[in-house]
Parts: structure tokens; sequence; C-alpha cells
């Protein structure tokens, strides 16, 4: 693409941005509200974020709410990306059977899925709990990392790994450095998507856990009846943890590299200085 | 790459355990009747041919008049977005679609009720009207509400398959479109549009799926009498209890979507035979 | 790459066993499956501590949603539905009977709540809150007259746009089967067919809204003037909102109770009635009305209130003489389609 920055452009990208987190902050707004209406602002106070500290059920659901994310956007990015490579070899009626069945979590809404999972683990006689959900929240994020990594190991030339291969590397080591570096943007649009999907998710969870193990959105959709702003002082944590984490990955390269440079320069000059 | 091929035999020991079975029992469930329990179960047909009742077609017929109108806004101001964050500089460009996926990371209903504080008839866009001098206008349990919600909430998933096709297309492409004297116009249509189509493909088929299945948005920002195909089945499974309708409703919407899915799929490869 | 790759996944099994592991202690543990927003909680951590236990909460939006985890094996020893629910858990034998020598507290119970239809002796449930359906309305808007029309004031195109009926179908059935003078448990499908027919014209005169919970905060922002609701969210919404009424149309309305029982396939039996009894003590039935608005079934609790938190909001009191009131019953799941399809119709158009 070219690279080519515009007034107009710019501009465009705000506003879309200020649609995007208008809600966002309407949200964090109302968590500093005095009173419990989320329409009107009656005054500026914290008591929200008190009680969010101290609310138990809240902060464990945020433990489970993080680790299931974690661990099924970790397990389904293997599990995808391994699927995806393999894809591309297989017969062509093994491949379109698995990308169709790949297809079915992704295509039906979620009550269906959660509603036939729900029959599954019933029928099994699993435990519903923290293990339904997280087997849950893997099944329906794979098939969005072998989406967004297939197309980008479809585009490889398949010569690739052989070459490596005929070089001397073992297939592991074809695959690890050559065939991975080659989709890092697929997979990591594969996380980026799966952590999403699994974080925000609400009606497979609710439908597929047990015993109290609850997440952020189950403790959210049962709050709807009275609306209560501490998970509006939560999101907005949540907001700023992101918001910092992304200035820290951002910002700490920039100064290191302009560290490097002015290292560089400092080094040119005292190399001047001698020369001179 | 042919080392590679086992790589999906876990996958589809998985996808057969937790997605095709759960399918199975739903379809199971669409042609039977004896309610919930499995043991005195008849085969019928009786679940799809209520279908035909002009109240569920009318319902069918509007989920996929909003869907289809949300996915085109998405598709307007996703492109447009993509496009315009492609012109920044690498770095800049992962910072800015790592913003546009953030608002994901909110909870959705949470933030279906912020714009339930925005647009009802004593909401921010309202009481700013009123201090304005201007007249009050009824937003929410509209069209126009569940659309603002569906779009807000659904177009980071157009936005970003775009950005990455736009993102892969060679620059030299371009600049030789250029030099063969070609307008800016004809560049994009001919060039940057038709390489881009595999990304919109991908953001108009998840924006549909999300949009024609969902029943949290309609049901907040739309009120009871919004029914789209989505409330319809949660009703049936939740308040109706009747889980063989709601699993033929939902075979039906799977069906559907398969074969919309297929159709643009289809036509996305007769527009590369062509080019060839 | 691998070793890093391993370690992630090393630290992260450590947090998944510290997550799971932890809290397998030996202490007894109670389930309770109850409406989001239904309890004072603190009453469950003072409850663990007391009886040093381990409570497990969890919370449905409905009674169907409810009911649906029972039919997926999934088991708890207190549940907290309603009346009709309770009335179909126990005819398929979900319920065990109360043993009520366990319950001393239950000499606190108003008795005129107990021996509903539903359950007539209470041998499976428990009383946990009651109340009525009725219209909330604004002062400002509402003219006092129109109020002698009854249930009728929801056609009275005066207030067409301005009104929010509620998102359920027994509900909205139970209006129009009363306005037109019919049992609201009547299995006729003539007289079904009527009431449909009132609400398809009321929906065509009046385009209301039909909202689910949000109407409680619509109704505290004053969005539209007149709602119906349940008299407990009417006590809720009035103490945030000065200007509105909660009235009990003469035509009648539907009386609900919410009771405590106890599943068949309970382990803890015994800990299930202290828990019943627990909530039966006057000063916790005290907390837990005054934080949730619902009307209790605690006769110094009740009084506590109306004297104090609640004192001059009709609707904690809600009136429960009118003879024309029912309380909602078990439907054969024919008469529950039938009921469901013509809601859909009158919803989705």
């Amino acid at each position: 693409m070219k690279k080519k920055k515009s007034l107009p452009g710019t501009v465009y990208i705000i506003v879309c941005f200020l649609f995007l987190y208008l809600p966002i902050f309407v949200t964090m707004f109302f968590s500093f509200n005095s009173s419990k209406s989320l329409t009107k602002f009656t005054g500026f106070s914290l008591r929200w974020y008190q009680e969010l500290f101290a609310d138990a059920e809240i902060m464990s659901a945020v433990s489970v709410s993080i680790t299931i994310a974690l661990l099924s956007t970790l397990i389904s990015t293997v599990l995808g990306t391994a699927t995806a490579i393999g894809l591309s070899k297989n017969k062509k009626v093994i491949k379109e059977l698995i990308i169709n069945i790949n297809n079915i979590p992704i295509m039906n809404p979620d009550i269906v899925t959660a509603i036939g999972l729900m029959i599954l683990f019933s029928s099994l006689k699993i435990e519903k709990g923290y293990m339904t959900m997280l087997l849950a929240h893997i099944s329906f994020c794979t098939p969005y990392v072998i989406t967004s990594v297939y197309p980008k190991v479809r585009a490889l030339n398949p010569n690739l790994a052989n070459a490596a291969m005929d070089l001397g590397a073992t297939p592991w080591q074809a695959l690890y450095k050559v065939i991975i570096p080659m989709i890092k943007d697929g997979i990591f649009a594969g996380v980026l998507l799966a952590f999403t999907m699994s974080f925000d998710d609400f009606v497979i969870s609710y439908f597929v856990t047990g015993n109290g193990v609850k997440n952020i959105s189950i403790i959210v959709y049962n709050m709807t009846k009275r609306t209560n702003p501490t998970i509006n002082a939560l999101s907005t944590i949540v907001i700023l943890v992101i918001m910092i984490l992304l200035i820290i990955a951002n910002v700490v390269p920039a100064v290191m590299k302009r560290r490097k440079k002015q290292a560089i320069i400092r080094h040119e000059q005292t190399d001047q200085g001698t020369s001179a | 790459m042919k080392y590679y091929i086992k790589m999906v035999r876990p996958y589809m020991v998985w996808s057969f355990l937790m997605v095709v079975i759960p399918m199975v029992l739903i379809a199971i469930y669409s042609v039977t009747t004896g309610g919930n329990t499995l043991v005195n179960i008849q085969f019928t047909l009786e679940n799809f041919a209520k279908f035909a009742e002009p109240i569920y077609v009318q319902v069918f017929l509007k989920s996929l008049r909003i869907g289809l109108i949300t996915v085109g806004i998405c598709l307007i101001l996703g492109y447009v977005l993509a496009y315009n964050i492609c012109r920044f500089e690498e770095r800049i460009q992962s910072s800015l679609i790592l913003l546009v996926t953030i608002p994901m990371w909110i909870n959705t209903l949470l933030r279906t009720y912020a714009w339930i504080s925005i647009l009802s008839d004593n909401g921010i866009i309202n009481t700013a009207l009123q201090a304005l001098g201007f007249d009050p206008v009824t937003m929410m349990y509209t069209d126009f509400a569940v659309i603002i919600g569906m779009v807000s909430d659904f177009l980071p998933f157009m936005v970003i398959p775009i950005h990455t096709s736009l993102n892969k297309i060679d620059k030299s492409l371009i600049e030789a479109a250029e030099d063969l004297g070609a307008t800016p116009f004809q560049t994009f249509t001919k060039v940057i549009f038709k390489l881009s189509i595999p990304g919109v493909l991908n953001g108009v088929i998840v924006t549909f799926l999300l949009s024609i299945s969902t029943f949290v948005i309609p049901k907040l920002l739309g009120g009871g009498q919004y029914t789209l195909i989505g409330n319809l089945i949660e009703n049936q499974f939740i308040s109706v209890g009747n889980w063989n309708f709601g699993s033929a409703l939902s075979l039906i919407l799977t069906v559907v979507i398969l074969a919309a899915i297929t159709l643009m799929r289809r036509l996305d490869q007769e527009e590369k035979e062509e080019d060839l | 790459m691998k070793k890093k790759l391993l370690a992630v996944l090393a630290a992260l099994g450590l947090t998944i066993l510290a997550l799971t592991g932890c809290g397998n202690s030996s202490k007894a543990t109670l389930k309770v499956y109850n409406a989001g927003e239904y309890i004072d909680t603190s009453l469950l951590t003072q409850f663990e501590k007391e009886y040093d236990c381990k409570v497990v909460y969890e919370t449905f939006d409905s009674n169907e949603s409810m009911y649906t985890k029972i039919l997926s094996g999934e088991s708890y020893d207190v549940l907290i539905p309603s009346d009709y629910m309770i009335e179909r858990l126990i005819k398929e034998d979900y319920l065990q009977k109360i043993d009520w020598d366990k319950i001393p507290n239950s000499v606190n119970l108003n008795q005129d709540v107990m021996g509903q239809d539903f359950d007539p002796d209470n041998e499976y449930s428990v009383p946990y809150f009651y109340g009525t359906v009725g219209i909330l309305y604004d002062t400002t808007v509402v003219d006092e007259e129109d109020l002698a029309d009854g249930w009728e004031l929801l056609r009275n195109t005066k207030y067409a746009g301005d009104i929010y009926m509620y998102d359920s179908e027994r509900d909205s059935f139970m209006i129009a089967l009363k306005a037109l003078g019919y049992s609201m448990n009547t299995d006729n499908t003539d007289e079904i067919d009527e009431a449909y027919e009132w609400l398809i014209e009321q929906r065509d005169l009046m385009s209301p809204i039909y909202a689910g919970d949000d109407v409680i905060d619509n109704m505290v922002s004053g969005n539209k003037s007149i709602a119906i609701v349940y008299s407990g969210d009417a006590a809720y919404i009035m103490s945030e909102n000065e200007d509105l009424e909660y009235y009990q149309p003469d035509e009648g309305t539907n009386e609900w109770f919410d009771c405590m029982v106890i599943m068949k396939d309970s382990e803890q039996v015994d800990l299930a009635h202290e828990f019943i009894n627990f909530m039966l003590d006057v000063e916790n039935a005290t907390a837990n009305t005054a934080e949730v608005g619902y009307t209790s079934p605690v006769t110094e609790a009740y009084e506590t209130m109306i004297s104090e938190d609640y004192a001059g909001i009709s609707s904690y009191a809600p009136d429960m003489s009118n003879p024309l009131d029912e309380c909602f019953r078990y439907q054969t799941s024919e008469i529950k389609q039938y009921f469901a399809d013509l809601w859909t119709k009158v919803k989705a158009y």
C-alpha cells in the first residue's frame, strides 16, 4: 500500500474511533457517579471502586475470565495453527470436510453452540465448572484461529519448507524457522480474535458453567436487573490496564531506539574527537 | 510440506467430539417430539412445518434485512477506516489496529448498556439536544438504535480482515498501475479493491453471521417487540422450553447461512478464474 | 521460542491448579440457586461463618432459564423459584419435602402468605418474597380519573407511545385475560384467542415497548409514564423517583410467591434447612428485604420496613385482598406452546 497520509483520512480515523469508544467513555464516566443511575450524573465519587475491590464475587470472576481467555487462546492457537498448516497439504476431501466442520461453530448462533455443548456435557455426565467452560471456549475459539491462519498458509510457497529441509533442517526446525515466521501475522490475528471472543463470551459460558464458576459477562448479565456501576469501575480498570500496556509496548522500544541512536552519535562524536 | 499432514489429526478428533456430536444432538431434537426427555421421543417434521407460518418467515426476513443493512454500513465505514489506517507507517498501523480491537475486550453487554444511556429518551444525546433548544428525539427501541448498537459492536470484525488484505498488497502493483496511466480512481477499483476482496469477504461473512444471530443487542436496544431470528431461538430454548422447535429453527438458520457463504465464496472464485 | 512457550504453559498450568485446587477443603458445601440481585449477599458470608461451610451461590435471570439448567442435569441444594415453577418442580419430582421441625424460625412467618394453591400445605416450599403485578404510573402525567378504567388504562390512547409492557407472555396475557374478566390460568383457547386480540389491538393503538428489566432504569429516569412492574421493583423505583405511584386494577392481578425449596438429590439436607431457617431470622430477613425492596413474608421484618425504609411506598405493602387476584399455576406444555406462539405474533411485527 501507498504510504501517503492525508488530513481527511486522519480525521476520519478519529471520528470512527470516537464512535467505537463512545460507549466505553460513557461506561468509564459513570463509574465515577455517586448514584446508581447510568443516565444522570449526580456527582463525583469513588464508591464503586471501593465496592469493586470489596466484592469477592467480582474479583473471582475477573480471574476466571482472564485465565480462561489466556488458556483457551493459547491452546486454540496451537491447535488451530497446527491444523491450518496440516490442512493445506491434505487431500481435498479431508480439507473440505474440516473446513466445513470448522465453519459450524463460527456460523452457529452462540445459543445453539451453547445448547449443543450443554447437552453434550450433561449426557457425558461431566461435572460443569471451570473445565467445561475452558473446553467450550477452546472449541469456539479454534475455528477463528484456523480461519485467520489458513489463508496465510495457503499463500505460502509450498517449496519453502522443502527447501529448508533440503538444506538439512528437520521438519520441526523448518516449521519453527521458516513456516511460522511467514504466517505470524495470521497467527497474531487469530490470537487477538480468540482472546476477544473468549473474554467477551456470555451465552456459551452461561450454559456450560456450573458449581458457581462465573466469568465477568455472567456477573454483568445477572446485574441487569439493577444496573450496578461497580462493573463500570471494573471496565474502566480493564481499559486503563490495556492502555498502559499499549503505551509501554510502543514507547519503550522507541525510547530504546533513541538511546541507541544517541549512544551511536555520542560514540561517533568521541571518535571524531579522538581523531581530530 | 507433507510432513505436516498429521497435524490435523488432533483437531479432527476434537471437532468430532465438540462440534459434530453436539450438532447431531441438535439435529435429533429438531426431528423429534417429546419435549426434553429422551425417553418417549417420536419422529416428526412438524417443527419444520411450523416455520412456514407467516410470522416466522416475517421474523426471518426482518433479520435478513437488519443484518444486511448492518453489514453494508460496517463495510463502508470499515473499508474506509482500514484504508486510511494502511496509509500510516507499520508501527503506528499495528497500534491503530490494536485500538480497533480493544473495544471488543469490554463486555458487549456493558457497551450495549452504555448505548442505552446515550440514546434513551432522557439520555445523553437528548439532554444535549434540549440544552441546545432542540426537541428531543426518540431513538431507543427503533431500528436506528439496534443498528447503531450492532455496527459499533461488529465494526472491528470488518476492519481487521480488510486491513490484513490491504496491508498485503504489493506496493509495486499500485505504482505499476499509476505508471501505466491509471487515474487514482481506476487504481483503486481495478487494483486495490480487487486485491482486498478476500478480506472484504471475510469481514462481510463474519459481520453477517454475528448480526443475523445476535439476540442480546436487539433485546436491549430494540425492546421485546424487536424479535429477530436469534431472539426467536433463544426464546424457544429458554422461556418456552420447546427445544425441538428451537433446534429446527437453528438448523434452518445454519443451512441458510451455509448457503449464503458458499455462494459468496463461489462468486469470489469465479472472479479469480476470470482474472486468469 | 520453544522454551518460552513451555514456560508460559507451565505458568498457566500452575495458575489453573491454584485456581481450581484451592477451596477443595473438607468443609460442607451448600449450593444455592436464586434470581439475580435478589439477596443481600453479605448474608451469604455471614451464613458461611456461622455454620463453618461454603456457599456456592449462582443466579438465574428467569424461572425458565433456571428450569433449563436443572433439566440439563445441574443439581443444587436450595432453589428460590416462583409459584408456578415450584408446582412444576413438585409435579416432575425434583423437590423433597421440607422438615418444618428443623426450621424453628418458621414462627416468624406471616400465615397469610402460607398455604397457596401451588403447594397448599407448604409441604415443599418456604416463602422468601411475595407481591403482585401492577401499573406504575407518573402522577404528573396520568390523570387519576383514568385509573378507574383498570387495565383498560393500557389502551387509553391519551397515553399512546408512553407505555412499557412487560416482555413476558404470562404477565401480558394475564393483563388481557383479567381485563376481559377471565381467569389468567384458563386453558380455554377461545378465551386465550380473545385475549390475544386484546393484546393485538393494544399494540396497534398504543405501540407500547415490551421491555425487560431495563424498565427499572427507564422508569427511574422517567422516560415514559406508565409501566407494568412487579411490586418489589416498583418499591425500588418509587424510592428513587418520587413522582411515581403504584396501582392494582380492581379486575384482579397476579399474586406471586417466590419460595425456598430443597432439591430431591441434595446432599446437604440439614445444612439446606439451616439456610432456610437462617433466612427467616428476623434480623436477616430485615437486612434482606431492605436491600432488595421486595415484600418480606417475615412479619417483623415487614413491619420494620413499612414504618422505616419503605414508609409511604405503597407497593411495598401490596394489596392482596382482592378475590379476583390469582396465582399462576402449572401449564401443560401444549397450552404453554399455544401462549408462546401467540405471544411471538404479538411482539414480532
